[in-house]
Parts: structure tokens; sequence; C-alpha cells
């Protein structure tokens, strides 16, 4: 039992992890940022191009990793967002453009490193396993755990106490007024995808050591998860998010340990409605735009 | 596949040219009647060049394609050259139908080979069905390629990948006498290749008297699979069953090295995967597969060496069965006297018996499955071998 409820803390904290990011675009720009499992999985392929093809070790290749994904994020910005948002454009035609960028990127990567899942060369990952009784922990997983709630904190810590923070706040309420009030709402947007694509990078590079596995779909099955566990926290709350994060986590290996597995998925998603139909606004969710 | 298709094409047009100044079997140039060059056999390959089965290629695309070098340097088929037609299925189900139509319809081929996946192979096979084209499926393992097919008859398609109703039977019968299984755990996928191999896994436990003592599903969806071995921990199971695919199999390899300690994971073709040779954990696996690079048939290795010769690297089990298959149609139509009567090479094609090629002594069965040697291995040095 114990084993399994270190195993939902876990899988809690991989659905936090990556719901983070997403969370963080959709509270400040109120933009459903569809590559974002995208930044996710090239977070883990860069992470593979340092390890694998320029020999450096694994504690290099991370730093590296979250970087270029945040700077990726700015960019993705540029591109598929920023015209679209300088022509008032509506919130469906930036979800399209992020689905555009999805495509070119994963067949990009697929053209290198080609469709099937592969490994990280032996050795390169770091691996550190230890036993207590009868029960297995590993390094890694023990690292995204505590990783995951130090993130959600410094988050909310940057969010509500500093000058970026509140930047961000006045931009979530409204662009054109935090515009006048002299907020740099152009280097502030530029902060949130790079945090927000840092953040998915990350997850992505931490997820694929985990498992010692990567491949161009990675990010998909949390897709639907990560927007799941936003509603269920209150749009546009991270602590909300990373709590909405647990529950599925503990409902699904709840329903895997006392229920037919047939059921499982009905028993997670229907918890989740639950809560919804409880707290229409989500856990940690508010009726007024006053967000983030 | 353009390029195949057009140095196909390039060499068929130059071997024509060359034809006509060729001399007649009677070695008199002088003589007046000056016989017509045999027309090329037209083969058609469909075959995932891209999309999610495109690791298959190019591995699928040389073992024909040395097959068809071979036999063309060795004379061709009475006198006629084989040719090549490769046309990319796209791993997606209307890609393949339009390349089964294009190699009917455009090309006006004698027979067809592939598509890659049993799910493309669903819809373009009956296209050749109904155009009384014959099909070798090559990398299918499914239920209802060949025999009892959801779209009606299917007796113009003919398999030459090892399907999992015969390799499954024979994995769980080694395992069984070499481990002294009692009982197993089965986790299972939720896709209809999972699904299908879970029916087989029980029936085959069953036979060989071992009790399944749970099933555990996990869906697509699902990133991690500690849960599930956890699950299955409880049961104290002498092994893991892997109803999956590479992916999920991999990840529940690292869960029971890690979990279960000395435990096997017992799976079907999905284990069967070059992508996993690498996990560190590879060698829990015990897998029927219906090719062993380490099989010491002078066939097998004779095809081992040229393949590396032409292509620079080892094949793999998808080059192997395409090798084969070229084989298998050849011998069919040496026998059939009439490349271009479709009948005549449907009949030959069900009286191949005991042929040799690489996979072994190769016999189609009544519903034109595969009758053949399944290997059952395990992965040793990163190497799939034989298990002892």
């Amino acid at each position: 039992m114990a084993e399994q409820l270190y195993n939902a803390v876990f899988i809690g904290s991989i659905y936090a992890l990556f719901a983070l990011g997403f969370a963080l675009v959709f509270s400040v720009l109120d933009i459903l940022n569809l590559a974002h499992p995208t930044v996710f999985m090239l977070g883990a392929f860069i992470a593979l191009f340092v390890i694998g093809t320029l020999g450096l070790p694994w504690f290099v290749a991370l730093p590296i990793a979250v970087l270029v994904t945040g700077l990726f994020g700015i960019v993705l910005d540029r591109v598929a967002f920023a015209p679209l948002r300088r022509r008032g454009a509506p919130a469906l035609s930036s979800m399209i453009s992020s689905l555009a960028v999805t495509l070119i990127v994963v067949r990009l990567v697929e053209l290198r490193y080609g469709g099937d899942f592969i490994t990280f060369p032996a050795g390169a990952v770091p691996a550190f396993v230890f036993r207590v009784g009868d029960a297995t922990f590993e390094g890694i997983r023990l690292a995204i755990v505590v990783l995951t709630v130090a993130l959600m904190l410094a988050l909310t810590y940057v969010l509500r106490r500093t000058q970026l923070g509140r930047d961000l706040r006045a931009l979530a309420e409204n662009p054109r007024a935090a515009r006048l009030l002299g907020v740099n709402v152009d280097r502030a947007i530029a902060a949130t995808f790079f945090v927000s694509s840092a953040l998915g990078g990350l997850a992505g590079v931490l997820l694929a050591f985990a498992y010692n596995t990567l491949d161009s779909k990675m990010g998909v099955p949390l897709e639907l998860r990560a927007f799941t566990v936003m509603v269920v926290g209150g749009m546009g709350s991270l602590p909300g998010a990373v709590i909405g994060a647990y529950i599925l986590g503990f409902g699904e290996v709840a329903s895997l340990v006392y229920l037919p597995t047939e059921l499982r998925d009905a028993f997670a998603f229907g918890l989740l409605f639950l809560v919804l139909v409880l707290r229409p606004t989500g856990l940690l969710g508010q009726k007024s735009p006053d967000r983030v | 596949m353009r390029s195949l298709a057009a140095v196909g094409l390039a060499s068929a047009l130059l071997l024509a040219a060359c034809g006509g100044g060729t001399t007649t079997p009677s070695g008199n140039p002088a003589s007046a009647t000056v016989a017509a060059p045999k027309p090329d056999i037209k083969i058609g390959l469909a075959t995932a060049k891209s999309g999610a089965a495109n690791f298959y290629n190019p591995q699928q695309s040389n073992g024909a394609l040395l097959a068809v070098e071979q036999i063309n340097t060795a004379g061709g088929i009475a006198g006629a050259k084989l040719q090549l037609i490769v046309e990319d299925d796209g791993s997606v189900r209307d890609q393949g139908i339009t390349a089964f139509k294009k190699f009917i319809e455009q090309d006006k081929v004698v027979a067809i080979l592939g598509p890659t996946l049993s799910a493309v192979a669903a819809g373009a096979h009956p296209v050749a069905q109904a155009a009384g084209v014959p099909v070798i499926a090559i990398s299918n393992t499914g239920l209802g390629i060949v025999g009892k097919c959801d779209y009606g008859p299917c007796d113009w398609i003919f398999r030459a990948s090892l399907g999992e109703q015969s390799a499954v039977p024979e994995t769980v019968k080694a395992a069984t006498q070499k481990l002294g299984l009692k009982k197993v755990v089965i986790i299972y996928g939720d896709g209809k290749f999972e699904l299908d191999d879970l029916s087989i896994f029980k029936e085959a436990f069953k036979a060989n008297g071992v009790t399944v003592t749970k099933e555990i599903a996990y869906t697509a969806k699902d990133v991690d699979f500690a849960p599930f071995v956890t699950q299955a921990k409880g049961e104290t199971p002498d092994a893991i069953v892997a109803s999956s695919l590479a992916g999920a199999a991999g990840k529940i390899l690292d869960e029971v090295a890690k979990q279960m300690p000395g435990k096997r994971v017992i799976g079907g073709n999905g284990l069967n995967s070059a992508a996993l040779l690498s996990n560190a954990n590879a060698g829990l696996i015990v897998v029927g597969t219906a090719w062993s690079k380490a099989s010491t048939d002078k066939t097998n290795t004779d095809f081992v060496a040229a393949y590396k010769a032409r292509f620079g690297t080892d094949p793999d089990q998808f080059a192997a069965q395409s090798y084969t298959a070229v084989n298998v149609l050849a011998d069919a139509l040496k026998r059939s006297g009439n490349a271009t009567n479709n009948a005549a090479l449907k009949k030959a094609l069900e009286g191949v018996s005991s042929l040799a090629t690489p996979l072994g002594a190769f016999s189609f069965t009544a519903d034109h499955d595969v009758k053949q040697p399944t290997f059952v291995m395990t992965v040793k040095d990163g190497q799939f071998t034989p298990f002892q």
C-alpha cells in the first residue's frame, strides 16, 4: 500500500510539473498553448542531443535543455502568437497556430531521430535506487516529487512578491491598462513564455531520465490530463493545478487498486467531474479576472 | 520511394533497350527471327517509408530489393527479370489503398507485398482481393489478415509474417517448461493488437496448465507503469506477461527489474523490437520471433552475409521476411508457368512447400498463413539470442 501511495505521489508530480507551464501561459495570457507537449518533448530530445551527440554528461544537458526550450518559448510566441495578438485574432486562431508549430517540430524531430521510441546511451542517465524493506525508491523520482512542490512554491512567490509577478498580474487583468501603467508588456509576455517553456522542457528531461525513454509523441498523453487538472484546480490558479494533478494521480492509482481495470478512467475522471459539480470554478478558481 | 521506382523503371528501359541487340537462343546473330525480350515481371511493395511505422524501413525495402537482385542475377524467372516497384504507404490506411490501386491499375503488377501495418492492410488488402491480385503480407501479425477476414473473403491474401496465433503458444510452451511457470499476471494495453494478444496468451497458458491470476489493463494514455507492476507484484507471480507494444514494454521491463528482481517478462511481437535492445533490462524478455540472426541454417547465413555486403548493416526480421516473401513469390512464379495468369500464380503460391528460406522451411497453410518454425528468444549483449 505504501508503495502505491508513493506511485500516486509520483504520478501526481508528473502531471503537476507538466501542467505548471501550461497553466502559467493560460493564466497570464489566456492562451491555450497546444505546443506545450511539443516543448516538453523538445526538452527531452535536446538533452539526448547534448548527451548522445555532444557526449556531455546529464548534469550539463539538463540546464542546456531548460535554457534552449525557454528560448524556444520566446520564439514560439513571436512566430505563432504575437502576430495574431497584434491583429486581435480570436483565441481559436492561436490554438491552431500552436498546433501548426507542433506538427512542424514533431516532424523535424522525427526526421532526425525517427518515429519510434529511443533511449539514452547506456549509463548516461542518473540512476540511483535504494530499498526500504520491500519497497524500491529511485533518486530521479524523488527529485521530481521534491522539485514539483519547490517549483510551485517558487512560482507562486515570484507572482505574488516580485516586480515581474506584479507586471504579470497586471497583464493578466488588462494588457492595455498594464501598458498605460508603464508595464513593459512585451518583456512580461516574453518572460511568461520563457518560464512556461523552460518548465515544460525541464519536465520533459526529467521524465525522459526517469523512464530512460523518449519519443516524438511523449507529450501527447499528458496534454489532456494537464488541461483537466487546470480546470479542476481552477483555471488560472497554479497551486490549484498542482492540487488537481495530485487528485488525478491518487484517483488513478486508487481505482487501479480497488476497482476492475475497465472502470479506472471512469473513476478518475468521475472524481474530477464531482469536484466541478461542487465547485464550478475549480478548487482554487476565482470568478473575477483576479487570477495568477 | 520514387527514386527506387525510378531506378527500377530506368533499369527496365535499359534492359529493354539492350534486349533488342541480344542474340537469339540459337546463338545466331544473323537469324532473321530475333526473339523479343521477355517483359519484366512487376512486383509491388507497399511499405511504411514515412509515418508512425517508418522505423521498419529501409530494412523492409532492402530485404525485397536484395532478393530481386539475386534472382535477376541468377537468370530471373524463365528468362524474365523481376522488377520491384516500391511505394510509400505512409503508415496510414488511405495511402496504403492508393498504393495498391496504383500497383494494380497503373503498374499492372503480378503480385503485391505489404503494407507494413496490420491496420493499413485492413484497408489495402480488400483492393487486391477485389481485383484478384495475389498479396503476400510481410509484416502483419494481427488477427484477420488471412483466413477469416472482417471484410469478407480474403483468398487472394497470403501471409509470410508469423502471426501471434502461431508465435505466442510456442513462446508460452518454452517459457512454461524452462521457467517452471505455475502462475502469471498479464499486463495488457487497450489497442487491438494488445487485446488480440491477451486472448491468445490466455488460451496458451490454459493449454499449458498455468494460472493467470490477474489481468491488469492500461490505456494508451498511461504514462507511468509503476502502479501496474506493484499491483502485479501483490499476486507473487512466477513471471509477468506484457501484452503490449515496445514503448510500454520498455517501461514494464524497467519496473519489473526494480520491483520484482529475477522475474522474466514474457511478451508477444510487440517485444520483438530492435528499439528494446538498448534497454538495460532487455535480458528479462522472452519472446517468440519469426527469425533469428543466429540461426546457422545455410540459407540464413548466406542471406545475412549478402545483406551485409550489399547494405553495410545487419538485416533485421523485417528484412528477412520481405526477402523471404520475394523468394516465395519467385518459387511460385517459376512453377506457375505463366506470369500473367493471376489464378495460376495463386494456385502455385498455395503449393509452396518446405521452401528453404532464412525463416526456416516455409509453407503456406490451407488458410494461406505462414507455416514456419518459431524462434523463442531473449536478449543478451544487445542482441536477440535463443532462449535456453
